[in-house]
């Protein structure tokens, strides 16, 4: 990969020159050849010219594809009854104890996933823990479902956001809505006056219209010249501006668009965009066909077992990821990939990756809670655009850390090994004291790295800190990541410093984040990003004496 | 009184045997019939209490299966003074990457290392393909514990770690408690109240 060009950071003015290493004009949208297995080529199938292909089924012999299928446990869900309400409040201050409160203010269906393992709910909700607040809220509106049967709804449209998901913009524009759920700025304030809850809406209102000013700009800039003469600076500047504004957290409904952008695998301008798609769509398609040409005799055996055994345990509890339709996407998604990346081959915690690209394309074409959706509801091609749209991105973003998992994992080793060097810097006594007790990082942050701390913080965490990290750039999940953990780790300085070895060790690894909103996130977010700031380039102090 | 005796205890075997499961079962008596997959590995600990009231304290480390982590194993079982390897019943290919972990502990770990070899899922006996014999056959060749567990079901978990709590060398302190190999690390930690000064030969050398 060439030279990363620096990010547009905040607070950092944006120059025309920070653009994404694979974004040098408006005909490169097209080529889009910068996939690491050189088998585009191939893959251009004739056969398979359709947006409609279903995949053949991966043969497995006892499962069945049906939505009613659902193989999974819940460990601690009861069954809807008037009585479980109060049953399960008792219940709620467990292990991930929390109530989810859903503010939407353009549809007044609510609900409660108090039993979810992870909360992770993309919608605009924010979380309660006990009596305090921790978000900007309507406190009268907390509802308490604690198992919904129905499917969820898809929206009207799926057919217009699956051929063009800036149709988003253009559907939400004409509704003209009264406010936007956005991801951002939950604040760890209760008690807000009006005024206050005012403004910050009024901020969040006006960061959508930035976004989407940005988002459309280009679309009517391209729209009204032709693409050849399109000035190429405009583009880039667009780039720069997404980024900027990116880092700081994308509201949720433009998310499914901006992530695409930001990790080069959809263009922006408009008929580049809608044929760009089909296209890898159709690509992935057929590498799913002649990958599971053959029954499963044909497959990898060792690869395969793997990714069966790990499937069944990705999100376990979580209903959308226990459907056997969502389950067969996840393993379609990662056998292929392995196939194309022999040097890695599928490694346990990739599984988790593909979580949230998945359930951010989901949430574009319904309108319901996504971790509680029946996908088998949805029409199949939307549901293809969706496993296609997580492969690619999913492969955008492992072309970064692919050094993470090939054999020996030396992207890992290194990562842990410069995040100890570092705490040593910036928190020496809680470096000492990690020493004195012998706790070796590889003991708790090899996870952190594997899984880019998504055992750590809840799947809506994780998509938030993903905006900044998409927006930071290609190689953000390995380097801006590795000052992420260190920021994560010495904010537990005091407490850890205060434990023993077993304290320490078992303290990391089940960490007090359940009740973690955004603003937890951008705070973590920031530090990383001071710590960035000042030690990047700086590594002969790292190891310094 | 009462003897206190803390041991380092390292789990092994194919991802998906049950490794997490049975641990689970041991330290708080749950079982989840999914669970995420291990990453790195997990810490925890669980006291048995012998007949003659000595207790004894596991720190265990519960190690992912997945062969690409294989190279973490080291750090995990170098100072281990028991080891669980688990193979699943239902699948024979799970007893000969137990029989790889065995090798490499006898050529790897602590000369003393006590190592039992553990066949879980017993509640899909009906599925099973690798039998009492030949598992048993294998251990008593290679002089390890064997038994039979069944994590779902908590049947056999608790016995195979008092089997292997029993077979400790509870006569004198465990040779090194700390589970880093530095010295001082058992220093602080509140275990083995009973530690004499160590006869050498069960001193490690303190290098």
């Amino acid at each position: 990969m060439s030279a990363r060009p620096p990010p547009a950071r905040p607070h950092i003015g944006v120059h025309s020159s920070y653009f994404s290493s694979h974004s040098s004009g408006a005909a490169d949208w097209a080529e889009d050849d910068a996939w690491d297995s050189g088998s585009d080529s191939e893959s251009q199938n004739p056969s398979t010219s359709s947006n409609n292909w279903t995949p053949k089924p991966v043969p497995r012999p006892t499962l069945n594809n049906s939505s009613s299928t659902l193989a999974f446990s819940y460990t601690h869900v009861s069954a809807p009854s008037p009585s479980s309400y109060s049953h399960k409040e008792e219940n709620q201050i467990h292990k991930h104890g929390w109530t989810i409160v859903r503010k939407s203010s353009d549809q007044r269906e609510r609900r409660g996933s108090g039993s979810h393992e992870k909360e992770g709910e993309i919608g605009g909700e924010v979380d309660v823990e006990g009596e305090m607040v921790l978000g900007d809220m309507e406190p009268e509106i907390i509802e308490h479902i604690p198992f919904r049967q129905d499917q969820g709804t898809i929206r009207e449209d799926v057919d217009e956001i699956v051929n063009d998901p800036l149709h988003l913009i253009s559907r939400r524009l004409g509704k003209a809505k009264s406010e936007d759920p956005i991801s951002g700025r939950a604040s760890p304030e209760g008690n807000q006056s009006p005024e206050r809850l005012q403004r910050e809406r009024s901020i969040r209102t006006n960061r959508r219209h930035r976004f989407v000013n940005c988002l459309l700009q280009e679309d009517i800039n391209i729209g009204s010249s032709p693409i050849a003469v399109t000035p190429v600076p405009l583009l880039r500047l667009c780039e720069a501006q997404l980024r900027k504004l990116a880092w700081q957290g994308i509201p949720n409904d433009l998310r499914p668009i901006v992530w695409p952008l930001l990790l080069g695998y959809m263009p922006l301008p408009s008929p580049l965009r809608s044929s760009t798609l089909k296209r890898k769509r159709e690509e992935y398609a057929s590498l799913v066909e002649v990958t599971f040409a053959r029954d499963r005799r044909g497959l990898d055996q060792q690869i395969w077992h793997q990714i069966e055994i790990d499937v069944p345990r990705t999100r376990p509890g979580v209903r959308l990821w226990m459907h056997a339709c969502t389950q067969r996407s996840l393993e379609r998604i990662l056998y292929v990939w392995a196939i194309r990346h022999p040097a890695s081959g599928y490694v346990q915690g990739i599984n988790d990756l593909v979580t949230p690209f998945f359930q951010v394309f989901l949430s574009a074409y319904i309108e319901t809670d996504v971790e509680e959706f029946d996908p088998t509801i949805l029409p199949p091609n939307v549901l293809n655009a969706i496993e296609a749209d997580s492969f690619w991105c999913l492969s955008r973003l492992l072309d970064g850390i692919q050094d993470n998992y090939i054999a020996g994992q030396p992207g890992i080793h290194r990562s842990v090994k410069r995040m100890a060097e570092l705490v040593a810097r910036i928190d020496p006594p809680l470096a000492a004291h990690l020493a004195s007790q012998n706790v070796e990082f590889m003991q708790f942050a090899f996870r952190w790295m594997n899984c880019l701390l998504m055992r750590e913080i809840s799947v809506r965490n994780t998509i938030r800190m993903w905006d900044t990290y998409l927006a930071e750039g290609a190689d953000a999940f390995s380097q801006f990541h590795l000052y992420v953990c260190s920021a994560f780790l010495v904010k537990w300085s005091e407490k850890l410093r205060g434990m023993d070895f077993q304290g320490i060790i078992m303290f990391l690894q089940s960490l007090p984040t359940q009740g973690w909103t955004d603003h937890d996130i951008e705070m973590l977010l920031s530090e990383a990003f001071v710590l960035s700031s000042t030690w990047h380039n700086a590594q002969s102090h790292f190891s310094g004496n | 009184m009462s003897k206190q005796f803390q041991f380092k205890l390292v789990l092994l075997g194919e991802s998906a045997v049950g490794k997490s499961s049975l641990v689970l079962r041991f330290v708080k008596d749950q079982f989840d019939d999914y669970r995420e997959s291990t990453i790195g590995a997990a810490f925890l600990t669980q006291t048995v209490t012998l007949e003659d009231q000595t207790t004894v304290k596991f720190e265990i480390w519960d190690t992912a299966g997945q062969e690409r982590y294989k190279s973490l194993a080291p750090m995990y079982y170098r100072n281990a003074n028991c080891a669980v390897v688990v193979y699943d019943i239902t699948q024979s290919a799970s007893l000969d990457k137990a029989k790889t972990w065995i090798r490499e502990l006898q050529r790897q770990a602590d000369p003393n290392i006590v190592i039992a070899l553990c066949g879980n899922k017993t509640d899909l006996s009906a599925r099973r393909q690798v039998t009492q014999e030949e598992a048993q056959k294998y251990a008593e060749e290679e002089g390890l514990m064997w038994g039979e567990t069944s994590a779902k079901s908590g049947e056999g978990v608790s016995e195979i770690f008092t089997a292997i709590a029993k077979k400790l060398p509870l006569t004198a302190p465990p040779p090194k408690t700390a589970a880093r190999g530095a010295p001082g690390a058992a220093g602080g930690r509140g275990v083995d109240l009973n530690r004499q000064p160590a006869p050498g030969q069960n001193e490690p050398c303190n290098c």
